[in-house]
């Protein structure tokens, strides 16, 4: 026997077994569906720290024809109870070729190689005396087990099936693998750890390892949005333009080129940090690229994660708005604010600012007659904030996201509602902006400073 | 100086740097790189730069770089030693009438050189903008400016060369001194050479009036480095006052012409001054400026994009938690081929009940008020031959209640498929049932798990009814 814990969630077909094991393991790529026996054959998760296992999950199919094994099992089984996991093993032996038990050998071979037994139910709907039958096979085996309630429907018959799971198993818990996170995903590995005093030890170490990587991934996601952050602001698109003044159509073409980068910079972002959450591969609603659907440019994505006029002022952008684009934005911001008032939309006033004055467009000459124009840096003072805001919320759902889940990823804008930061530590951001702003160059300190705000506002949406 | 750590050479850093930009590996293969390796920091870095890149399939930036910076070096360090050489043919020439004058050839000398590395300290110890300034004064610097019109400087792309300001002024300052000292050692050689094949008159002459005593003075300290082993090549101030000459008295003075013996000891001292401050000086700056270049690439080397991520993936364990084993799993099927009925019969031969209770079977009889001549609990806690004796008997019309929310086993597909196989047994009407809360009446989505399951059984006899 090998000396890493193992574990095997065994249960009735379609109770969540495997979406329990996503979330355990990390791995969205695990198939779940609504049809018994989607889960064929049992494959092991191990947790490896440098190629080495901590320790190793199971998913395996469902129980399909436990009476039938139990009665063999029975049959063959007029034994003392020390022996019964012989018996089970000899069923094991005897019908590896049959595939009628198919799904049961499967099921009970990691259960007889050693690994702890983690029996599934769902918990929302009633309690039935069918499940006995399987219970006391997994009894059989005699290896440390434990009861896991999964809630998949909206009912709750937990007490009925503490009482009757209670006589089967040392321990029983909630976990609900849609919803869990982090701390639930820890809390269900100390439970774990309980079931034997040998895999006590490598289970803690297992919760040390996850708790780094988590950790390891929020400072990975903080260093993506900061870069990207620094990339977009200072974004700055030039091209050819053809004769000695800029065409209208030209001027409109260069904006949408713009536009158009600053969004593949966003699904760039995104692209990294669900890849630092192994949440690759989502479906997004968000579907085609194209200047409205994304939405980063529309009115609805300002107004929520925007700053109002006011709080640019106090943020200190103002400083460096009295002049020139940021004023006009500005006033701009103001009669805009004063219309929607009167028009009665009062919400959020960063939809205020409109978002044509992005940019500035400029001519350059150049040395051999051609000419260029330019655009960006990014000129708006509130878009920075818009940015940030939606790739902070963008990440903090995925961070949060369980890997059970297999709905589409929905980032509704409006389903937003939580306080990105402070006035002060809009203080803090401001600062990078401006020389962002002007193409200064950044110092070190600044974005060590920068950085800091974003993490103190990640952490936040985190807990 | 040759440490373990500070190994990074001018040329891995650029490899690295154009290797960084195309590929940086992953996590997991640069852990592996580094449990494999027993060193760390910027040496496990040059070890990875190594092993990797083969991945650079354009030509390197470093060797365009390097070949242009070794051919100008070259080039360049040839035609100012031969500058030097003339430099100092011409200064030297002595036509006999008129003695050379030891004041121009210091000042060519010993005052440029120790100009140049006054200017060489004030460009080290300044920023960004306070180097260009100085190294503006240079004229170095507007030789490289006109060497990137040479064809070989345009096959380079210097946008795409990672240093900073700060390095290529380190790269600058190291070149002016290498220029320096051949150009000096120019000097030096026509000095030799003169001496050798000429008899050279020395003399002093300025348009300003020059204390005989004072220049003595200024000599003397400038000869103080060797003045303890070679005191015949410090001008005496006898030397220094015979040795005085005025243009204006047009033929040489007298007592020149005696001491003429005397005046020839000049040569060693100017020798030692160029060897001392033009040569030896100039070394010790050389290195210092290596030094200094060093200590830059050091700190560039961090700079580099995605290295500090490479260096935080080496020491950082990685974890990984999924599956190697391929995973195999039911299709997924989305649509459903047969339908759900909704309509009970009158009455049935059996009801039987699936994985319920005796109590709840009344229960559930009593709700839905079907007529039946025969009752059995089937499954659940029955054992597999109670249940075959219950199929044996089976005949007529059947109702089957299942629980809608258990998905179908393969032992009730068992179950069902000895019911159906029974001769005498007409229609088998499975009927799912939500539960209690749900006022038994199933949800749509449980309905299609079992309609898709119970498709699989092609039997005429078969009816889903969903009530
Ligand atoms: N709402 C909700 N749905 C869940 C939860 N757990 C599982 N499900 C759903 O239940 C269904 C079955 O989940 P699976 O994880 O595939 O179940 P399984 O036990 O592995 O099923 P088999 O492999 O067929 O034995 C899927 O449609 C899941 O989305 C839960 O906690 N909440
Ligand atoms: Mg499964």
């Amino acid at each position: 026997m090998s000396s890493y814990p193992k574990f095997a969630v065994v249960g009735h077909p379609n109770k969540g077994k495997s979406s329990i094991v996503a979330s355990l393991a990390l791995d969205n790529s695990i198939q779940i569906g609504n049809t018994p026996g989607t889960t064929q054959v049992k494959r092991g998760f191990p947790l490896k720290v440098d190629g080495k296992v901590v320790y190793e999950l199971f998913d395996t199919p469902g129980f399909q024809r436990a009476r039938r094994v139990f009665s063999w099992l029975e049959e063959h089984g007029d034994v003392s109870a020390d022996k019964r996991a012989d018996i089970v093993r000899e069923f094991v032996f005897k019908h590896k070729e049959n595939n009628q038990f198919r799904d049961e050998v499967e099921l009970l071979e990691p259960i007889l190689a050693g690994a702890g037994i983690i029996y599934v139910v769902d918990a929302s709907k009633p309690y039935g005396a069918e499940y006995e039958v399987e219970m006391e096979i997994l009894r059989w085996c005699g290896q440390p087990s434990m009861a896991i309630l999964n809630l998949i429907g909206d009912e709750d018959y937990r007490e009925d099936w503490s009482r009757a799971l209670g006589q089967y198993f040392r321990l029983v818990r909630t976990y609900n693998p849609i919803t869990a996170g982090h701390r639930e995903h820890l809390e269900l590995l100390e439970s774990m750890a309980q079931l034997k005093e040998e895999w006590t030890n490598p289970i803690k170490k297992a919760i040390g390892v996850l708790e780094n990587l988590h950790e390891q991934k929020i400072e990975n996601s903080i260093s993506t949005i900061v870069d990207y952050m620094v990339n977009v602001l200072s974004f700055v698109h030039t091209e050819n333009i053809k004769d000695e003044v800029l065409s209208q159509e030209e001027e409109e073409a260069a904006k949408v080129a713009y536009r158009e980068k600053i969004i593949r910079y966003e699904v760039n972002e995104r692209a990294s940090i669900e890849r630092i959450w192994n949440h690759n591969n989502i479906e997004k609603k968000e579907g085609a690229l194209s200047l409205e659907d994304v939405g980063l440019f529309s009115k609805e994505s300002a107004s929520i994660f925007g700053l109002s006029q006011k709080e640019l002022i106090v943020t200190g952008a103002s400083a460096g708005a009295l002049t020139g684009v940021g004023f006009d934005l500005l006033t701009a911001g103001h009669s805009l604010f004063l219309g929607s008032v009167i028009g009665g939309v009062v919400g959020g006033v960063g939809a205020m600012f409109g978002f044509d004055n992005l940019y500035e467009v400029k001519v350059l000459g150049q040395s051999l007659g051609k000419r260029e124009l330019s655009i960006g840096p990014m000129q708006n003072l509130n878009f920075p904030y818009v940015l940030l805001g939606r790739s902070l919320y963008h990440a903090s759902t995925i961070a949060k996201r369980s890997h059970a889940v297999r709905s589409d990823l929905d980032l509704n804008n409006n389903s937003f509602t939580e306080k990105i930061m402070e006035a002060s530590m809009r203080k803090e951001l401001e600062k990078l902006h401006g020389k962002l702003r002007k193409s200064d160059e950044v110092e070190d300190e600044l974005l060590v400073a920068y950085k800091k705000v974003i993490r103190e506002s990640f952490r936040q949406l985190l807990d | 100086m040759q440490k373990n750590n500070s190994q990074f050479t001018f040329k891995s850093y650029l490899d690295l740097a154009q290797l960084l930009k195309q590929y940086q590996g992953n996590h997991e293969d640069n852990r592996v790189f580094a449990l494999t390796q027993t060193t760390k920091g910027s040496k496990l870095l040059t070890l990875w730069k190594d092993k990797n890149l083969f991945r650079v399939v354009d030509e390197l930036d470093s060797s365009k770089y390097l070949h242009y910076l070794t051919l100008f070096t070259s080039l360049f360090g040839f035609a100012l030693l031969l500058l030097g050489l003339f430099t100092g043919f011409a200064l030297l020439s002595y036509s006999g009438k008129e003695p050379v004058n030891v004041i121009y050839l210091l000042l060519v000398m010993v005052g440029l050189p120790l100009l140049s590395m006054l200017l060489t300290v004030l460009s080290m110890f300044t920023g960004n903008l306070g180097a260009s300034f100085f190294n503006h004064l240079s004229p170095l610097y507007y030789l490289e400016k006109i060497i990137n019109f040479f064809p070989f400087a345009k096959k380079i792309d210097f946008s795409a060369l990672p240093f900073s300001a700060t390095l290529s002024k380190w790269i600058f300052l190291q070149r002016l001194q290498l220029f320096s000292f051949l150009f000096a050692l120019g000097l030096f050689f026509s000095l030799v050479l003169t001496i050798i094949s000429k008899d050279i008159a020395f003399a002093w002459s300025s348009t300003l009036d020059i204390d005989p005593v004072a220049f003595q003075g200024v000599l003397a300290m400038l000869a103080t480095p060797w003045q303890s082993f070679f005191p015949s090549a410090v001008p005496s101030l006898e030397l220094v006052e015979v040795s005085h000459y005025f243009r204006l008295g047009e033929k040489l003075d007298a007592n020149m012409i005696q001491n003429a013996d005397k005046l020839g000891a000049w040569w060693k001292f100017l020798a030692m001054a160029t060897l001392t401050y033009a040569l030896l000086l100039r070394l010790v700056f050389w290195f210092m400026m290596k030094l200094g270049f060093k200590a830059q690439l050091k700190k560039e080397v961090l700079a580099v994009v995605g290295v500090k991520k490479l260096l935080k993936e080496f020491e950082t364990p990685f974890v990984s938690t999924q599956s190697f084993k391929q995973e195999k799993h039911l299709e997924v099927k989305e649509e459903v081929t047969i339908a759900a009925s909704e309509v009970l019969a009158d009455n049935y031969a059996y009801l039987l009940a699936w994985n319920y209770s005796e109590k709840t079977l009344l229960l559930l009889q009593d709700h839905n008020k079907v007529e039946v001549t025969n009752r059995q609990v089937v499954g659940g806690r029955n054992s597999f031959s109670e249940d075959q004796r219950i199929v044996d008997g089976l005949e007529g019309k059947i109702l089957l209640y299942v629980k809608a929310w258990e998905p179908p086993t393969m032992d009730f597909m068992d179950f069902l498929t000895d019911v159906l196989a029974q001769k005498e047994v007409t229609t088998v009407e499975v009927c799912p049932l939500g539960t209690v809360t749900e006022g038994y009446s199933s949800k749509k989505s449980d309905i299609d798990v079992w309609l898709k399951k119970l498709e699989q059984i092609n039997s005429e006899k078969l009816e889903v009814i969903d009530v």
